[in-house]
This record gives C-alpha cells, sequence and structure tokens, in this order.
C-alpha cells in the first residue's frame, strides 16, 4: 500500500521534472517533423485539400502508407490562414 | 518576522486555497467532468492538441509562467512600502484572483474548442475587443521589455562579477541547441556539460570582476568620462530624485543585451532562445531551490541571515522623487504582479496549456497549481529582498537570496554571485522571449497596413529600438508599473471573458466577477497615477532641462499610458455590454457531453 503510494509519487515527481526539463524538447522536435511530414503530405496527397500535385495514380500508390497521418494533417492545416503559412512554436493564435 | 514563519504562512495559504477554495469552485460552479471530451482528445493533431500526462503539464505550464515577474515586483514593492503590505497582497491575491484567473482562463478555452483568448473575446464580446487587445498586448510586451533591458543594463554595468557567466550562459545555449538538434546528443549528457560550465563561469564571476571592471572603465574612457545621456531620476538618492548619467559602459550593454535579443527573436527558435531559456532554467532553479530551502532552514542554522532588515510598512504613499505620489491603493497591486495575478499566464493557459488537457479534471491541478506554485516564486524574492536590505533593490534581493544559499556551506561571495547571475539569467532569458512574440504581435496588429513589418527583421528592429527609447528616460520603477497595469489590466480582461462566458452558460460567475471589477478599477487608476507621475516627475523636469531623448522617451511613455486607458475603457464598455446581454438570455438547456473517445 505504502510502497505503491510512494512508487506512484516518485512517478509523479519524474514527469513533473520532465514537463519542466525535456518535454519541451520533445513538443519542437514532434513539431519539425511534423512540418517535415507536411511538406511530404502536400506533395503527394495536396489534392485532398485542393492543390492538384501529382497524379491521382501515385497518389493512390502511395495512400495506404500515409493513412494515419491524414486525418491529423488536415486537422493541421485547417486552422492555418494559409497553407503554406508555419505558425511561431508555442505562439500558436496567442 | 523570520523567514520560517514566512515560508509557513506561504505553505499554508497554498493549502487553503487550494483545498477550501479552488476545489469548491471546480466542483461547484465549473462542474469539471473527467468524462467529457476536452479538445486535446477532439481535434488530437500530434502538435497543437496532444493530450498529455497532468505532472508533465503541470510542469510545463508552471515553467511557462514562473518568470521575472514575481520577482522584481516583490522587490520594487518591499523597497517602496515594505514586507508587510508586500505579504499580505501575495496571499490574498493569489488565495481570492490569481488562482481563478489562471485556471479560467484554460476552462474557457477547454470549454471552448481550445480557442485564445482573443477569439473567444471576438465571438462573445465585439469584434472590436480582438483588435483592442492585440494594441494592448504590443504596449505591453514594449513597456516590460524596456523596463527589463533597462534593469538588466544597470545590473550589469554595476556587477561586472556577472560578465563572464552571462556571455558563457549564451555561448553553452548555442552549444547546447547544435548538440541535441545537429548532433543528436542526449538530452542528459547535454544539460550536464553546458549547465555544468556555465555555472562553474558563473560562480567564477568574483575573479574576474577586476577584468570586467577594466573592460567597463576603458568604455567610459572613450568619451573621457563623460556621459553619453543625462536624464533626471525620481528614483535615486533615496526616491528623492537626482541627475543620473548613462555612462558609455552602460549603453554598451543595453545595446549588447538588445543585440542577443534581436538574435532570439530571429533565429530559429531551436538554434538560441530554447537552448538559452533550458540552461537559464536550471541556473535560476538551483538558485531558487536551493534559495527556498535555505530560507526554511535558517532559522535554525544560520540565524543571522533569517532576520528581516527592512520596515514591516513604510507608509501608505511614499515619496517617489519631487512630484510623485505612489499610493498603496492603486500602486501595490499593480506593482507586485505575476505572484498574486498575471494576464501573461491567462493568454499563455489559454492556448500553450488549455490545448493539452487530457482530461477536465486536471484543469485545477495544472492551472490553479501552477499559479499557487508561482505564489511561492514570488514570496521568495520578498523574504530575499526583506533580509537583504543592503543596497538598491536588486542588489538586496541578491544579498538575501546569497545568505539564503549560503546556509547550505556555500561561501557567501559565491552565493551572492550566483545569486545575482540567476535574477540577471531570468529577466534576459525571459525579454528575448518576449521580444519574440513582440515581433509576431507587431506583424498580427500592423502587417496589413503597413507590410513591411510582415518582415522579421524590420519588425524585431522597430521592437529593440523602441524599447531602447525607453530605456534612455532611464525611470525604470515607472515603467516596471505601467507594464504592470497593462499586465493586471490583461488578467482582468481575462476574467471580464470568463464572467462573460459563465453568464452565458447560467452559472455563477461571482467568483470571476468581483475580481474582475477590483482588477479593472486598481489598474485603470494605476494606470492614471503613473501617467501622472510619469508627466510631472519625469517628463517636466526634463523638459526644463531641455534634454532631447529623456523628453521623448518619458512622452511616449506618457502616451502609452493613457493610450492603455482609453483602449481599457473601449473593453469595458463592450464587456459591459456583452455581460448584460448574456445575463437577460436564458441558460441553454443542459446537453449531454459528448463521449471521449
Amino acid at each position: 500500500m505504502l510502497t505503491g503510494r510512494l512508487a506512484r509519487g516518485w512517478e509523479a515527481v519524474k514527469q513533473f521534472v520532465y514537463g519542466l526539463t525535456g518535454y519541451e524538447f520533445a513538443r519542437h522536435a514532434v513539431e519539425m517533423r511534423h512540418e517535415m511530414e507536411t511538406v511530404f503530405m502536400v506533395v503527394t496527397m495536396g489534392d485532398l485539400i485542393g492543390i492538384p500535385v501529382l497524379p491521382p495514380l501515385y497518389s493512390l500508390r502511395l495512400l495506404p502508407y500515409v493513412v494515419p497521418e491524414i486525418a491529423t494533417w488536415k486537422r493541421h492545416l485547417a486552422r492555418r490562414k494559409e497553407f503554406w503559412e508555419k505558425p511561431d512554436y508555442d505562439l500558436h493564435g496567442v | 518576522m523570520n523567514s520560517l514563519l514566512a515560508v509557513i504562512i506561504g505553505v499554508v495559504t497554498v493549502y487553503l486555497a487550494y483545498t477550501l477554495y479552488a476545489r469548491r469552485i471546480d466542483r461547484n460552479v465549473i462542474q469539471s467532468d473527467p468524462k467529457r471530451a476536452t479538445p486535446a482528445t477532439l481535434y488530437m493533431d500530434g502538435v497543437d492538441f496532444m493530450p498529455t500526462n497532468r505532472n508533465i503539464l503541470f510542469g510545463y505550464h508552471f515553467k511557462s509562467i514562473a518568470a521575472a515577474g514575481p520577482i522584481v515586483g516583490a522587490i520594487v514593492a518591499a523597497s517602496l512600502w515594505g514586507w508587510l503590505p508586500s505579504i499580505i497582497w501575495l496571499v490574498l491575491g493569489v488565495t481570492f484572483i490569481g488562482w481563478a484567473s489562471d485556471y479560467s482562463a484554460i476552462v474557457l478555452s477547454v470549454r471552448n474548442e481550445g480557442n485564445s483568448l482573443s477569439a473567444v473575446a471576438h465571438r462573445l464580446v465585439s469584434p472590436r475587443t480582438r483588435r483592442v487587445l492585440l494594441l494592448f498586448i504590443f504596449f505591453y510586451l514594449l513597456l516590460v521589455t524596456g523596463a527589463f533591458v533597462s534593469i538588466m543594463a544597470q545590473v550589469m554595468d554595476g556587477q561586472p562579477r556577472t560578465h563572464l557567466g552571462i556571455v558563457v550562459l549564451i555561448a553553452m545555449g548555442l552549444l547546447l541547441g547544435q548538440m541535441l538538434y545537429r548532433w543528436k546528443v542526449g538530452l542528459v549528457g547535454a544539460t550536464v556539460l553546458t549547465v555544468g560550465v556555465t555555472l562553474v563561469c558563473i560562480l567564477a564571476g568574483p575573479w574576474t570582476e577586476e577584468f570586467s571592471k577594466g573592460f567597463n572603465a576603458a568604455l567610459n574612457g572613450m568619451t573621457g568620462g563623460a556621459p553619453i545621456v543625462t536624464y533626471f531620476d525620481p528614483t535615486l538618492a533615496g526616491f528623492k530624485g537626482a541627475e543620473a548619467k548613462i555612462m558609455p559602459s552602460l549603453l554598451f550593454w543595453a545595446l549588447a543585451i538588445s543585440a542577443f535579443c534581436y538574435a532570439g527573436s530571429v533565429l530559429p527558435i531551436w538554434r538560441m532562445a530554447q537552448p538559452v531559456v533550458y540552461v537559464g532554467f536550471w541556473i535560476t532553479a538551483l538558485s531558487m531551490v536551493l534559495g527556498l530551502g535555505g530560507a526554511a532552514l535558517a532559522s535554525f542554522v544560520k540565524p543571522e541571515v533569517a532576520q528581516f532588515q527592512i520596515p514591516a510598512f513604510r507608509g501608505w504613499s511614499p515619496q517617489l522623487g519631487p512630484a510623485g505620489v505612489m499610493p498603496l491603493w492603486p500602486m501595490l497591486f499593480v506593482t507586485i504582479a505575476c505572484g498574486a495575478i498575471s494576464g501573461w499566464h491567462a493568454l499563455f493557459g489559454a492556448v500553450g496549456t488549455a490545448r493539452q488537457i487530457e482530461n477536465e479534471a486536471d484543469m485545477l491541478p495544472v492551472g490553479g497549481g501552477s499559479m499557487l506554485a508561482e505564489f511561492l516564486l514570488g514570496l521568495l524574492a520578498l523574504l530575499a529582498v526583506s533580509v537583504g536590505a543592503k543596497g538598491a533593490p536588486v542588489g538586496a534581493f541578491a544579498t538575501g537570496l546569497g545568505g539564503f544559499i549560503s546556509v547550505w556551506g556555500v561561501p557567501l561571495q559565491y552565493a551572492v554571485s550566483l545569486a545575482f547571475a540567476a535574477f540577471i539569467v531570468i529577466v534576459l532569458v525571459v525579454t528575448q522571449l518576449i521580444f519574440r512574440v513582440m515581433r509576431v504581435t507587431l506583424t498580427e496588429w500592423l502587417g496589413d497596413v503597413f507590410p513591411p513589418c510582415r518582415n522579421q527583421h524590420v519588425a524585431s528592429f522597430l521592437s529593440v529600438l523602441l524599447a531602447l527609447l525607453l530605456v534612455v528616460t532611464g525611470t525604470w520603477v515607472y515603467l516596471w508599473q505601467l507594464f504592470g497595469g497593462a499586465n493586471q489590466l490583461m488578467a482582468a480582461l481575462a476574467l471580464l471573458l470568463v464572467t462573460v462566458w459563465l453568464a452565458s452558460a447560467g452559472k455563477n460567475w461571482a467568483f470571476a466577477g468581483v475580481p474582475m471589477i477590483f482588477m479593472y478599477v486598481t489598474t485603470v487608476a494605476s494606470l492614471l497615477v503613473t501617467a501622472y507621475n510619469l508627466y510631472f516627475n519625469v517628463y517636466q523636469p526634463n523638459l526644463a532641462a531641455g534634454r532631447t531623448l529623456p523628453i521623448i522617451g518619458s512622452g511616449l511613455m506618457v502616451l502609452i499610458s493613457l493610450l492603455l486607458v482609453v483602449a481599457a475603457a473601449f473593453i469595458g464598455i463592450d464587456g459591459w455590454r456583452a455581460f448584460m446581454r448574456n445575463l437577460r438570455r436564458p441558460a441553454p438547456a443542459h446537453k449531454p457531453a459528448p463521449a471521449r473517445g
């Protein structure tokens, strides 16, 4: 009982320290990767948001590989005023 | 009074405010529902909207809101009115207003699809409010950068022992960015190297003091010891006012800090701003943890550093300059901002944190809990300046904090060096980030009517130039109070939005509405008092002496303060109309919450 509570407390402290320190880098790394993937998605699947870039044949061949990304990619781009605009890190909408 | 008693007061305040008041509001008024889907789960995009564990988010949010504000405000307030009114405002402010503002801004965003405050203001109040808000944000950022650059330049000019540590901090920040993002070195190893080297150089500061003094003297020798600008500073000579001089060395440090902030604003964030903030965070966190622990233990281990040295109460309206008035109400309530309540927290919480809330039950521990933790930071700054008492306010803070750190066996000379460096580091890293936000705000605000502002270099250069213009007035206390007024008014605006939203949802709005009225009236009054002080205490003496730059700088500050009052009036009128409109509307029928995915 006590051991379990101590373990949970220690885990919470570790998570708090991670939030204070490494989490920001992890978020930024995710954002950088996401931007890279966005470029790939626009080039291959741009027709899904009205940008005809590749013949649909190639898009269809790539489709199975990018299916997991499509929903989040469309949501992310849908919030931008222009699809080529990149919001400044951590100032999204301030 | 000693530091142990103050620490006990702080801990008891946090416990009572959280358990007796905050939890009750969360349960009975907001009715946070762990089963209701949050924007992070509904709109998860892997970047902005990302469900995150509450402990991680607590650390992230606390780090994002805890900056120089609680430290500088407590230092100035204790010097002007004494420690007793300062501690009373810190305790009452955070208990009844501060946590409510931070928490409810997050609630507002979570219950409004993760929208920012300006977007909610556009929808709930009026489209004009969003434009006024942008103007407001820009000037409030300008004021805080002016105050911070001024404070830092004065400390670096007067404390040559800090030079080596600060220069190495920037170099280590650049190295850390390169190591993490380019060389793919692990975070732990990179942290040990960069923070370790920075810490050693900060502690070695006293050894390089003579060299740095010589550097300052060489700079001053370029004009034969003559000042570049002379101005009237009402904060000198024990707040009676005296002639002050901007020497070449002071201007050099102001320009060096501005150049650093400019680079932080235009370079990719991973290259400079983020890693420098990270290294600075460790230096500050180390000083604060050692300081807070030392404050609690000092009464038993080293009682001479635990006793308060400054008067408990200096008067209802201490004299500041020949014509200045500094009434406790409203000025104390804007001088101590972030440790009691802050608009920045609400602004950031609504976009940075609310979009990562995984579960509605996390809103209180993350939003309210972080604010209560920041209160402890403000309390530590107040304790440090109260036991320090030597020299100017910042010097007293460093002496006091150094005394607390020395409880752990660190020689006092090195402990004071660490305390000075911690102060500059936290102000420096925050200032570069503020310039970045300022650049973005300027682009958003003026980009359409003045297209060159869309260029990041133009926007950054304009921001730095305006801040430097304010620096040459030399009156950083007024700059700080103007910033405090604008910041607290932002908090009042956040509370206004929450009040309107609560009224529109048919909920009890008193927990946000009553503090909002208090903060609104107080901050508008403080802006008017500061405008009066600036005009009669700074503008007039400089005008009489025919000093061009200080006249422009202080005139600009008077204009900004009046502009903020006008903006506040617009927001107040629009807010009142929106509140009445929503109050008369029947409460919406309860809808079942969507299930979490």
